[in-house]
Parts: structure tokens; C-alpha cells; sequence
């Protein structure tokens, strides 16, 4: 890339070449005026406000600034009297149209053409009568169109189409009658991104959530992370008075550049929920009631004591949390291993698919693991398997969106279900493919490229062991026999490998679908195998072409959680328990012996055990497992026979209504602490008010279990947890809470850093599918998964999110649909052997036929309670029939 | 051609086939549309949307664009009654309200009959014979507000079809 050097006002400038004159200014902290250009969407044109003088190739012209590229030795200057006196004339036509609210606008103060009339001193101009007096438009929860104040820059347009993927909304009619606005006046029907409201430079787009709350001048901002998906977008909270009013982006900060999707945005009311719990509740005569924190802690001490001396330490069970910190986690499980001396700790996304850590951790040994979710921005392919991008990670469909635009990358998207994915791809490839077949999809992949040569396999066969067993496991597989099961033509099988294996950066999200399937495990491996035989040509370095793997997770911390070693297997960081020098290694950290019961037994959950009576005790940490553990009657029935459950949480969630203490935790707005997001991107958190009530970090109520038990945990902030988990966890070493504040840490890359990808060896994997029993009596299988607007108990308890979508539904298929007589809106049933629940039906053609789709995200709607082990048959019909 | 007519989708379908994916289609799609419509009815414009893979938004906001897309059924004949300079010196005001309180519509609007859609337009290039209106491709010249009635009158008897 060429490097142009020139001048603006008196500056000297370097910006590679084809960057425009404004973006160069910026990036150089030289000030022009504008509202229309944004670095992160396309250029537009349309304010006319950075009009500056342009000298090159011994001419001087006027040029705007966000249209015209740099050129070698140009003079630009900014501030001459004839650009202030067009520009001056340009404020005054688009302020004789704007309504100058300024006094009730919420935008005041943080406005761009409030700071622009400001700036130039503008008078009142000489048109006054032409204000256009539309009606607001507020026919949705959290976004309001002021179209009097629109200055149509076309930003939101932009961001809508370009960073959203939906085009929800355009400029309608022409000349004086255009206005921003929807088809036929409808009302608004997007994801509710807010995208619109953040690059919005004047108070046309509002935050209803906002509403009359606070003028930005007053508000404190603290930069923190996003506690929905595990994304982990950077968001800051604007407080005021100890109270959050409301979050907003910022393009510089973390991995998101200001993109966000609805959670993330509007759903941050839950912090100042009226159902929050302020103080500690302890059970008595059947009935949880307020208690002070000594009474708290001294119960369940004393009770923790009494079944350690009883029974021992092993009959205590811990559950961690996808959604507190890293630091919490650490000490949780410390807590659990050195105070209680039980290994009986788990948590959910464990639980769901036990083989994951060790397989993720075995990708990043062998090098196939992305080094953080900024790869996909530079992807030239991209592959979703079996990730509903749109609805489960909305942040990832803009970075890939990004991608698409300025890499022009390839898109294939892979799942079950017909999911959404609007993009703008040249090379769009959607496969569909049956039901538990895909692993057999991955290795057709393979197949194809082994019988094609779509790869230097010489190379391969150095770089990796065992090619000609994988080949010849393969010998009696056909593409032909793999679009039969898969569904999908055999061309397009090719096509994809082909479009895999072209040389370019290639990023695969693994998502839910493969990670949560029965045949998950092998699937994991198949994929591995093709990433390894595909990144053959460059083995032995991890170079910026390759192709690499990303799993998806649900929650915040979901990767945190499995990395702080809350698993029955691993310390944290995927250190063997059973290993003697890990554990010498621990032992010696801790100041203490670890008892033989931290050891590490067969597959049993800490469920399982409840289940078989094993189980006296529980302590559930952030987690609501009686709506997220997998199979809702067997954790129904395993709490019932422990006899003394503790739950920590914020709200007073299924698991807690059981519980016999509960303690009053804090959420991500009142702490400190780090996330680590799905690409291994360690993030700080900032505490941005005081915790509600008599509320604590979870961490501060371990540290008071813990002394209250004897032991000495002293730790005075997050700060000490996070160099004590530096200190024992190898993959978070060299990890510095103070450096964290400016940059986030990929532990990852830093992985790499110091190790050298072992040598991979293919695993041998039968190419088979799911045999799917088809029951006439429960003659449809249920599929679950994220759900664009809500998770858990935060969305529960925001009211903008459950007013966008105050009800869980179930999808069914068009032509199923038609069948049953069942439209859109009906009430159905949805019954299988283990219970059932009553829904409103969805008709879509997103679902393929004999499936149906429920979200496990609404937490009020306990879907656990139909599933089994494994895809759930059901059966569905309207309520009527059944009388 | 009435909007409480259900629109015939099924003419659209194959010629929108052959639209797919093909990008920058946009404007000869909504083009063939009109002229088999008329119009550019609100469901063929979904039909588009799912076809063409854009939002109604984007194609709604184009059609919006130019005049020569309509979305509301446009009448059996067109009025287009001039208000350039001349035209209203010479008095287009009155005559286009009194077309508009003859045919009972508004400006922009189609008679309830579908037979007429009132259009009011900037400058027909014939000054001279002001004030002006143009009623499908024939000229209307020098008009008055008490004799533009009865040249609705005639055509409507004679009903000349466009």
C-alpha cells in the first residue's frame, strides 16, 4: 500500500492511499466539520458541510472532503473565509428546515448540528417558515423518529442496510417531501440494533429507554462489557446519580466498533429491577425470608461444615456461572476444591457438551483456532456450521458483514433450520442440511478435497500424521451417498470444498448445532481434520492466510467459566487434575493439600450424583439450572433430594424460589472483574454504580463463606484474583489487570506466542449420521436455540426487551403448518413423553418440515422440562382438538 | 384494477425468476410490473423484496423516487393540469379546483370510478394556449373554471380508452 504525504492546514499528513481527505483528518486529529460520513459505513455525500480548499497538481479547487481522495503533496486547507462562508450558508438551509427543540431534545449536548451552529456562530437565518411538522413516530419499546429533526445524512439508512444486514428503513419520495421512513408508513420492523441512534447526528433516532432521564453533560460514562452473548462487546454505561440510564457504544473501544445488538443496548433495565433481591433470604418455616449477612453466612457455613464432617466433603456440589467473571469463577472453584474438598463442580455449558473443553483446548494446541473474533473482519470466507449467527451472536453477522464489504468474502451458512443471514456476498452458499447429519456434511467436505486434490497432500502428509488412515476410513464413503443423507447436491458439496480450500483467510464458527448434537464429538474432529489438511500448504506456523476455527458459546463467560477450571476434570487453564505435577503445582499456590477426593472420576455430573442421592449440599453460583440444565425433570427431581441448597444470583430465579439460603449478587454494572469472550479475548469490566441493596460480587460472598470457614481469603479486589489466576493458569499468564484497561488480552495468540503448533493426527472418524426413530405418535423433533432478544434472567427483567417480544413461540413448518390447520397466532401444544407446554405458534419456512423450533432463551418458559438427552420427539396440536 | 381486487401474483412469479439475483435489476423490474399492473401493488412489491433479495423499504423508497412509479391504481384517463408560470398567471388554480370539486378528488388522487387520476404538473410547454391541461396525450388549451366541466364531460361520454 502507497503512502501519500501532504498537507492540511499547515500539518504535515501520511495516509495510505484511497483514503478520502476527511478520513485522514481524523485519523489525525484535525478537525472538519461533517454529519453525514462515518469511517464505518460508505461514503455518502449528502451534508455538504466539509467543503474544504484543495491544492494539487498546482490547481486550486474546492472539494468535499469525504468524497475526494489524498494525493501526493496536496495543501487542503479547512478554514478559509470563502469555505466558512458556504459552509455557513449550508448550516442555515438545513437549519431552517430542523425544529430547534434543542432545550427538550435528549440529544442536546452530545449533538452534531447543535456543536456545528455553536461552532460557526450562527445567527438566526433568513428562512424561518419552512419547519416540516410531521407526527413522531414512536410504534415501537425503544426507538423514536423525529423526522423534523432529520437532517436525512443518510447514516441510519446506511447502518441499517450495511452493518444490520436489513434495510429496514430508506428515504421515501422525493425533493422537499423525502423523509427517512419505512414502505407504506408500516410500523418498524428490525432487530432493534439501535445502530440507527448511535450514528444519528442530530436527535431525529432516540433511545426511549432514555427518555427524560438524564442530559448527557450529566452523566458519568464507564466503559464496561456487554453481559448477554458471548460476543463480549465493549458498551459504555451512562449513569447518573448512582443509577444506570442508559448504555451506549463507542466505535473505538473493544472488539465491536460500536455495534450492538438490542440486548446489549436496551436491556439494561434489569439492573434497577423492583425484583431484585437486596438481602440475604434465608428459608424458614418454608418461606424465604430477609436475614442479615452474618445470620447468611453463619447458616450455611455451619451447614457446609455439618455435611463435610458427616459425610465428607465430596457430598457437596457446586454449579458455576456462564455469566459472572472469570474472578469469581476462579475462586468459586477454589472454594469448592480447597474450603469444601469437593471436585463435584460443574457448570451448565459443561454439562451440555462434556467433551468441548478438551476439544477446543486440543484445537488451540494444534494451532486451528482463531486468535480472536476480529479474524472474521479479515476473513475472505467465511463458514457458519450449524450457528444461527443472526439470532445468537448479532454482533459476528456485523463483523462479517464488514468483511463482506471490504474483503468481498464468501459466505456459506450451514444449519438445520433455514436461518436468516442477510448479506450482501457475491458467493452466498446456503446449505440446509438433514436432520443429525451433519457430520456426514464435514466429511463429504473432506472427501471431496482428498478425491480432488484440492489440497498439496504431499504436504499434508508431512504436516500430519495418520493421512493415509483418514483416507482410507474414508475409501468406502461417496459424495454421492453424503448429498443423499445430507439433502444437499452433490455440486454444491464441491463447490463449497473448493471455495474452503482457495488460498485467503477462512474463519468457521462451530456452532450450537454441532456442539450440542449427539454426534458433536466426532463432528468437532472431522472439522479439526479439514482445517488441518486444508491449512497442509503452511503447517508448523500460524500465518494470517489459514483457515481457523471459532466455537461458539452462549453466555458472556461462558469460555471464562470452562477456563477458570469450574469442570470436574481441569484446574484452571485444562490442567489434568489427575496429573501429580499439576497438582504439586496447585497444592503449592494454594498453601494447601488438596484431599483425595479432587480427583477425577468417571463421566457423572454433578446432577447425575444429585439424582442418585450422592449429593447433600449444593451451592449454585449465577445460574439458574432449573431452566437451563438440559433435561428439566432430572434436575427437577435432583434438587428435591439435596437437603440444603444455596444459591448466589440476582434475582430470585426458579433455582433460588428452591433454594434454603440466598445471597444478593451483584451484577456486571456494580463490579469489577474480567469476561472472556468466545475468541478468547480477556475484557475488562469497570463497576459503574454502587451494588443495589445490600448486594455483593459474587467473589466478595466466597471470600466471607471462605473465612467464615476458617480459611484465609484475603483477597482485597479483582485485581489480586486476576494475578493469582495469571499466576496458575498458563494460558493467562502474563495477563495484567492494569494493562487490561487499554487493551484487551487474547490469550490465544498469546498461546501461540510461546508455543509451537504440535504436530496434528488425524482422527479417525466413521462418517455416519444420527439415525433419526420416527415415532407416529410424536411425530415431530424439537429444536432449540438462541433467540435475538432474549437470554435468561437479564432480558426477563428488562422491560424494553420483553416489550419488543413479550412472548416465546414456536415455529413450525409452512406445509406442517397447513396440515394441522394451525395459522400463524394459534395457541398449540407442544407435547412430548416427558411434558408439555403451551405456545404461540409461528409459521415460517425457516423450519424444515418435521421439526419444530422452540428458543431456550425465554426463561420464563422452562423447554427443558419437554427435552431429552437427546432431539426431543414431540407432537403438536392446537388446544381444541384435545377436548 | 382496484385495490380490493386480490392482485394475480402468478404473472409476476416467471418474470421475476428470471430477475433473480441479477444485481441493479431494480428499476426494469418495477418498470414491467407497472406496465402489466398498471401500478405497483403492495403485495407484488413483496414478491420483489423476496426475489430480489432487498428490503420493501429500499424498493418502496426507489418507487417513491421517481414519478413515473405509482403505487396507488392510477384512473382509466390521466388529468394533468399545468401550474407553470403562465398557466397560473392566467388563472390554473381556479380550473384545477374546479376539476378536482367536478370529479370530487384531490390532486394526486384517482376518482372513486377509477375513470380519472388528477395530476398537477409544472409546465407543459405550451404557454401560449394558457391555461393549459393535458388529459392522456390530448391538449386542453385556454380553459376556464366555468367550461372545464364539459370537457370532462365529453370524455367521460365518449370514453376513450388510453
Amino acid at each position: 500500500m502507497n503512502i501519500i504525504n501532504f498537507v492540511i492546514d499547515d500539518k504535515p499528513i501520511s495516509a495510505p492511499e484511497g483514503t478520502n481527505i476527511f478520513q485522514a483528518a481524523l485519523d489525525n486529529n484535525v478537525y472538519i466539520p461533517g454529519l453525514c460520513y462515518h469511517p464505518k459505513l460508505s461514503q455518502f455525500g449528502g451534508c455538504r458541510l466539509c467543503f474544504v480548499e484543495v491544492t494539487e497538481r498546482k490547481r486550486t479547487g474546492h472539494r468535499f472532503a469525504c468524497a475526494h481522495p489524498v494525493s501526493e503533496g496536496m495543501i487542503v486547507k479547512v478554514n478559509t473565509p470563502k469555505v466558512t462562508r458556504y459552509r455557513k450558508s449550508v448550516m442555515e438551509y438545513l437549519l431552517a428546515h430542523h425544529e430547534l427543540s434543542c432545550p427538550t431534545c435528549d440529544k442536546s449536548g452530545e449533538c452534531g448540528l447543535q456543536n456545528i451552529t455553536y461552532e460557526l456562530n450562527l445567527a438566526p437565518g433568513r428562512f424561518k417558515t419552512v419547519r416540516s411538522h410531521y407526527p413522531v413516530i414512536r410504534d415501537n419499546p425503544v426507538l423514536e423518529l423525529n423526522r423534523n429533526r432529520c437532517i436525512l445524512c443518510g447514516r441510519c439508512v446506511s447502518t441499517c442496510k450495511e452493518i444490520e444486514g436489513i434495510g429496514a428503513i430508506d428515504f421515501q419520495n422525493r425533493g422537499f417531501k423525502t423523509v427517512i421512513g419505512t414502505a407504506f408508513d408500516r410500523p418498524l420492523e428490525c432487530s432493534f440494533c439501535g445502530g440507527c441512534v448511535s450514528v444519528c447526528p442530530t436527535g431525529a433516532w432516540q433511545d426511549r429507554t432514555l427518555g427524560f432521564k438524564g442530559r448527557p453533560w450529566e452523566f458519568n460514562s464507564t466503559p464496561t462489557i456487554c453481559p448477554y452473548c458471548s460476543v463480549g462487546c465493549s458498551i459504555v454505561i451512562n449513569t447518573k446519580m448512582d443509577s444506570v440510564r442508559r448504555i451506549v457504544s463507542n466505535d473505538r473501544l473493544g472488539i465491536n466498533e460500536g455495534n450492538l445488538c438490542v440486548k446489549g443496548r436496551f436491556g439494561h433495565e434489569f439492573i434497577h429491577s423492583p425484583e431484585r433481591i437486596k438481602t440475604p433470604l434465608i428459608r424458614k418455616n418454608g418461606e424465604l425470608c430477609p436475614a442479615s449477612w452474618n445470620d447468611a453466612i453463619d447458616v450455611v457455613s455451619k451447614r457446609f461444615q455439618q455435611t463435610i464432617s458427616e459425610h465428607g466433603g465430596q457430598f457437596i456440589g457446586g454449579i458455576g456461572s456462564e455469566k459472572c467473571t472469570n474472578e469469581d469463577n476462579y475462586l468459586f472453584q477454589k472454594f469448592c476444591r480447597s474450603v469444601l474438598g469437593t471436585n463435584t463442580i460443574d457448570n451448565v455449558s459443561h454439562i451440555k457438551s462434556p467433551y468441548l473443553n478438551g476439544l477446543i483446548y486440543q484445537s488451540v494446541v494444534n494451532g486451528i483456532v482463531s486468535t480472536s473474533l476480529k479474524e472474521i473482519e479479515h476473513a475472505n470466507t467465511l463458514f457458519f456450521f450449524g450457528a444461527d449467527i443472526t439470532e445468537a451472536h448479532p454482533v459476528i453477522g456485523s463483523m462479517a458483514r464488514k468483511a463482506i464489504r471490504t474483503n468481498n468474502a464468501n459466505l456459506i451458512v450451514a444449519n438445520i433450520r433455514n436461518v436468516l443471514f442477510n448479506s450482501a456476498a457475491k458467493n452466498d452458499i446456503r446449505l440446509q442440511y438433514a436432520l443429525g447429519s451433519q457430520n456426514v456434511l464435514i466429511n463429504a467436505l473432506i472427501k471431496v478435497i482428498l478425491d480432488e486434490n484440492l489440497v498439496d497432500l504431499k504436504k499434508a502428509e508431512i504436516s500430519a500424521t495418520n493421512l493415509h488412515e483418514l483416507r482410507s476410513s474414508l475409501d468406502k464413503f461417496s459424495v454421492k451417498d453424503a448429498s443423499q443423507s445430507t439433502g444437499i447436491p452433490e455440486e454444491t458439496i464441491r463447490s463449497v470444498s473448493t471455495l474452503l480450500t482457495k488460498p485467503g483467510n477462512c474463519c468457521i464458527v462451530c456452532g450450537k448445532d454441532i456442539e450440542e448434537y449427539p454426534l458433536g464429538e466426532i463432528t468437532i474432529k472431522a472439522l479439526s481434520n479439514l482445517c488441518t489438511l486444508i491449512n497442509a500448504a503452511n503447517h508448523e506456523k500460524i500465518t494470517a492466510s489459514r483457515i481457523s476455527l471459532l466455537f461458539s458459546r452462549s453466555h458472556n463467560n461462558s469460555q471464562g467459566v470452562n477456563d477458570m477450571g469450574v469442570v470436574p476434570e481441569f484446574f484452571p487453564g485444562y490442567l489434568d487434575i489427575n496429573n501429580a505435577s499439576n497438582r504439586e503445582k496447585v497444592e503449592k499456590l494454594w498453601g494447601i493439600k488438596l484431599s483425595d477426593n479432587i480427583f477425577r472420576q468417571d463421566a457423572v455430573n454433578v446432577i447425575d450424583l444429585a439424582l442418585n442421592g450422592k449429593l447433600k449440599a449444593l451451592y449454585v453460583m449465577g445460574e439458574n439450572p432449573i431452566i437451563n440444565y438440559p433435561v428439566g425433570k432430572d434436575i427437577q427431581a435432583a434438587l428435591k433430594r439435596v437437603d440444603f441448597v444455596v444459591v448466589q444470583d440476582a434475582f430470585l430465579t426458579e433455582t433460588a424460589q428452591l433454594a434454603d439460603v440466598v445471597f444478593p449478587a451483584a451484577t456486571f454494572a456494580e463490579k469489577e472483574g474480567t469476561f472472556t469472550n468466545m475468541g478468547m479475548t480477556v475484557q475488562r469490566l469497570n463497576k459503574a454504580i454502587q451494588p443495589v441493596g445490600d448486594a455483593k460480587p459474587d467473589w466478595q460472598i466466597i471470600c466471607e463463606l471462605a473465612k467464615k470457614m476458617g480459611h484465609a481469603y484475603s483477597y482485597l479486589s479483582a485485581k489480586e484474583i486476576l494475578s493469582e489466576i495469571g499466576s496458575i493458569t498458563p494460558i493467562y499468564s502474563g495477563i495484567n489487570y492494569d494493562r487490561l484497561k487499554r487493551k484487551e488480552f487474547h490469550w490465544v495468540s498469546s498461546f501461540y506466542d510461546k508455543n509451537k503448533p504440535t504436530k496434528y493426527t488425524f482422527e479417525i472418524v466413521q462418517p455416519k449420521s444420527l439415525p433419526m426413530i420416527k415415532r407416529k405418535d410424536f411425530p415431530f423433533t424439537l429444536l432449540t436455540g438462541a433467540s435475538l432478544n432474549h437470554q435468561g434472567t437479564y432480558s426477563r427483567h428488562s422491560k424494553a426487551l420483553t416489550s419488543i417480544v413479550p412472548e416465546c413461540f414456536v415455529e413450525i413448518n409452512k406445509n406442517d403448518a397447513q396440515e394441522m390447520l394451525v395459522q400463524n397466532g394459534d395457541m398449540v401444544t407442544v407435547e412430548s413423553m416427558q411434558n408439555k407446554i403451551k405456545l404461540k405458534a409461528k409459521v415460517s419456512g425457516k423450519t424444515p418440515a418435521g421439526t419444530v423450533f422452540v428458543s431456550e432463551d425465554y426463561e420464563w418458559i422452562p423447554i427443558n422440562l419437554l427435552r431429552d438427552k437427546a432431539y426431543t420427539p414431540v407432537k403438536i396440536y392446537k388446544e381444541a382438538e384435545q377436548v | 384494477m382496484n385495490t380490493n381486487k386480490t392482485v394475480d401474483l402468478s404473472k409476476m412469479e416467471q418474470v421475476l425468476e428470471k430477475y433473480k439475483n441479477a444485481r441493479g435489476s431494480l428499476i426494469p423490474v418495477l418498470q414491467i410490473v407497472q406496465a402489466e399492473y398498471g401500478y405497483l401493488p403492495e403485495p407484488v412489491i413483496g414478491l420483489i423484496s423476496e426475489k430480489l433479495h432487498m428490503s420493501i423499504h429500499e424498493i418502496v423508497g426507489t418507487a417513491t423516487f421517481y414519478a413515473q412509479f405509482h403505487l396507488k391504481p392510477r384512473g382509466e384517463h390521466i388529468i394533468k393540469v399545468c401550474c407553470g408560470t403562465a398557466c397560473h398567471v392566467k388563472g390554473a388554480k381556479k380550473v384545477l379546483e374546479k376539476i378536482s370539486e367536478t370529479l370530487e378528488v384531490s390532486t394526486g388522487m384517482t376518482t372513486k370510478d377509477n375513470a380519472f387520476t388528477l395530476d398537477e404538473v409544472a409546465c407543459l410547454g405550451a404557454c401560449s394556449l394558457a391555461p393549459v391541461m393535458m388529459v392522456d396525450e390530448d391538449i386542453h388549451g385556454k380553459l376556464a373554471p366555468d367550461t372545464v366541466g364539459n370537457v370532462i364531460k365529453e370524455i367521460r361520454e365518449a370514453g376513450v380508452s388510453r
